[in-house]
Formats: C-alpha cells, sequence, structure tokens
C-alpha cells in the first residue's frame, strides 16, 4: 500500500486499538503476539486485545497504509518463519503523533480544570 | 487448538485465508502463558475473552465484506437504472389525474431507494457518518412516505394522501441533502456535482409546501381545496395544482440523479481517502 501525503489529522481519531498497536510499533517492527502482550503489559491488563480485534485492526491498518509488513526478522534462528511481523510507514509515524498530540491537549485541558493532578506534584 | 481453528469458519473466507495460521499461533501462545500463569482458570478466562472477541469480530468483518459489495460499480448502475425508472413514475403521477396515481407515487418511491443506494455506493464509505446518517435518514424517509400513502388511501379520498407525504418527504429531503454535501465534499461525482444537493433541496421544499398550503389556507379560515379564480375567468386548485408540478420536477430530479449514476459508475469507486489524494 503505498504511503501518502494526506493530513494524518484527517484520520483521527484512532481507535484504541489502533492507538494502542501503533504505539507499540513506534519502538520498532513486531509480530502480533508481541503486540498483543505489550499491549496489555502499557494498560496493565486493561485493554485485552483477542486474535480477532488485533488482526481485524491490523488488516485495517495494512489497508490504511499505516503499518506494513516486513520481511525483516530479528534473529531469524530463534523465531518461528511463520510468524509475520509489522512496523510503522511514515503515514502511520506522522498518524501516531498527531493523536498522541490531540490527547495530550485533551490532558492539559483537564488539568487546567483540576481534573488531574499536575505531574510535578506526584 | 483444532476447536478454536474450527471456530474461526465464523469469519469471512478472505480474512480466513490471510489470518488463520496467525491467528491460532497467537492463541496457542496465550494459552501456553494463560495456562503457566494462571492454571486451569486461566486458560478458562483467556477462552471466554477470546470466544466473545471472536464473535465480535467475526460479524464485524462480515459486515464490512458485505459493505464492499455495496460499493460495487454494478450496485450504482442498477441504482441509477431504478433512480431514472423512479423519476418517470414521479412525472407519471404528477400528469395522471386518476387513481393510478398513488400506485405510481408508491413505486416511484420504492424506485427512489436505488437512487440512494447509488449515491451512497458512489461515495465508497468516504461519506463517513453524515454520508450514512444521510443513507438511513433517506431510508427512513422513504418507509415512511410509503406507510403514509398506504395509511392515507385506506382512509382518505384523494388528494389527502398525497399532502400526508408532507413530513416523509422533508425527511427524505434531509437525508438526500446529508448525501448530497458527503457527495460534493468527496468529490464522488465528476458531473452535475451539485443535483444531488439539489434533489434533496427539492425533495424538502415539496414537503414543506405540502405542510405550509395545508397550515396557510386552515389558519385563514379557508378550504385548502379552494380553486381560486385568475384573471381571464380560469381556475386553478393550489391544492392539487402544486403537488403535480412539484410531482414533475422531482422526477426531473431523480431522473438526472439516476443517469448520472449509471453513466458514472467506473471512476473512483472503492477508493481509500488516500488513494483519491493521490490521484488528485
Amino acid at each position: 500500500m503505498p504511503e501518502t501525503a494526506s493530513d494524518p489529522k484527517t484520520s483521527l481519531p484512532l481507535t484504541p486499538a489502533a492507538f494502542h498497536i501503533m504505539l507499540v510499533l513506534a519502538d520498532g517492527e513486531n509480530h502480533g503476539y508481541a503486540i498483543m502482550r505489550e499491549v496489555a503489559e502499557n494498560t496493565q491488563g486493561k485493554m485485552r486485545l483477542g486474535p480477532g480485534s488485533l488482526y481485524g485492526t491490523i488488516k485495517r491498518m495494512l489497508a490504511d497504509g499505516w503499518i506494513e509488513e516486513t520481511d525483516e526478522r530479528p534473529d531469524p534462528q530463534l523465531d518461528d518463519e511463520r510468524r509475520r511481523y509489522y512496523r510503522l510507514t511514515g503515514v502511520g509515524r506522522k498518524l501516531v503523533q498527531a493523536e498522541a498530540e490531540r490527547l495530550e491537549q485533551l490532558v492539559n485541558i483537564a488539568r487546567g480544570k483540576k481534573l488531574l493532578r499536575n505531574p510535578r506534584s506526584v | 487448538m483444532q476447536v478454536y481453528r474450527a471456530l474461526l469458519v465464523a469469519y469471512p473466507k478472505a480474512f480466513r485465508e490471510h489470518y488463520e495460521t496467525q491467528m491460532v499461533q497467537v492463541f496457542r501462545d496465550s494459552t501456553r502463558e494463560a495456562y503457566h500463569h494462571g492454571g486451569m482458570s486461566g486458560v478458562i478466562d483467556l477462552w471466554l475473552h477470546t470466544f466473545a472477541d471472536l464473535v465480535v469480530t467475526a460479524l464485524m468483518e462480515r459486515i464490512m465484506e458485505r459493505s464492499q459489495y455495496m460499493f460495487s460499480p454494478k450496485v450504482i448502475l442498477w441504482g441509477g437504472l431504478a433512480s431514472v425508472f423512479g423519476g418517470l413514475c414521479w412525472i407519471f403521477a404528477g400528469l395522471s389525474t386518476n387513481s393510478n396515481s398513488l400506485a405510481a407515487l408508491v413505486l416511484a418511491l420504492v424506485l427512489g431507494l436505488g437512487g440512494l443506494v447509488g449515491l451512497y455506493s458512489r461515495q465508497a464509505g468516504q461519506g463517513g457518518g453524515l454520508g450514512l446518517a444521510g443513507f438511513v435518514w433517506g431510508i427512513l424517509g422513504t418507509g415512511l412516505a410509503i406507510a403514509a400513502l398506504w395509511w392515507g388511501s385506506v382512509r382518505f379520498a384523494p388528494p389527502i394522501p398525497i399532502l400526508l407525504l408532507a413530513m416523509p418527504l422533508a425527511v427524505l429531503g434531509v437525508g438526500t441533502v446529508l448525501l448530497g454535501v458527503t457527495s460534493l465534499r468527496g468529490n464522488a461525482l465528476h458531473r452535475w456535482r451539485g443535483l444531488p444537493l439539489g434533489l434533496g433541496l427539492l425533495n424538502t421544499l415539496a414537503g414543506m409546501t405540502f405542510l405550509l398550503m395545508f397550515y396557510l389556507s386552515l389558519s385563514q379560515g379557508q378550504n385548502p381545496w379552494d380553486a381560486w379564480s385568475l384573471i381571464g375567468g380560469h381556475v386553478i386548485r393550489p391544492a392539487v395544482l402544486v403537488p403535480q408540478v412539484l410531482s414533475v420536477l422531482l422526477g426531473v430530479g431523480w431522473m438526472g440523479l439516476g443517469i448520472l449514476l449509471a453513466t458514472e459508475t467506473n471512476a473512483q469507486v472503492a477508493q481509500p481517502p488516500e488513494a483519491l489524494a493521490e490521484t488528485r
């Protein structure tokens, strides 16, 4: 799927599943099971992606050109060759940045209304 | 594991072909980890969670597969042709003075659904929530209009059933306006881009005109069916003439939309917004 120059902000907000998967892939390429585990860890188990949610979201992100499959493997000797690895595309990286900024703005608003503690006082 | 693999038949074939191996592998790894950390209760918890996930996502994938079919050129072509014949029925109903006009109106509304489906399909999902709302609103208006005509024709003599169309026609109009706006915004059509919006406004205007005619006449103590005398001795009945004129105009509009859809079935169909952005 070719990358495009369209404004990533038109695709916001992202679904929680897509955002969490892209956050994991922001560190580098990874395979489905590792993505699922890291999402669960990052959310303290609050978001548990089942195989259907995981690959359904991956399918849509591949179609939209936000992520892509890669043939490179961190360690081909140890890894199961049937695993598929995914990584962010340029568009995907811009998109996850834009979503993070959008959420940061919301958090700042909530903080301004004293709905959140100031991070310095935590 | 074999049970889980068998359950994957709930997903569409194309999805299964592409992701079955990965999903089974992920589930196998998850089961191993769940057993390691939680024993049998961990495995049962994983099964419950995975089964619920499977039901919801398989349904979603099936719906999405169907909606892809909906965005096919064939649907747009047939929708366009239905709209052309629907337009002819509107014109026939407008020009006809006998009881056949009611049947023609019902047929026009049913065939007009083809126009709505074709227009929605032509947008290939680019209309987003607004386009979907317009589509649903249009179908709702059409359904209400058919129900109003049926109920009115059973209870009242013509042309009262036609006046009962007022609100449903306005609802259909609002739906078509929304579809017209999303068509314009997404550049879904190459020619006559404002036509769906104009048709929606005309539908809304027709509905509001029927209402106003009734309301104004009654509020001034006049019978809506009274004839008006014109200069030269001519006599007209606005309650009959106005719906007839509007019906002919709507017929021209629906025919125009049908011709437009039937002749623009292939270009830019089912392309995601990113692909469209590239082609511009």
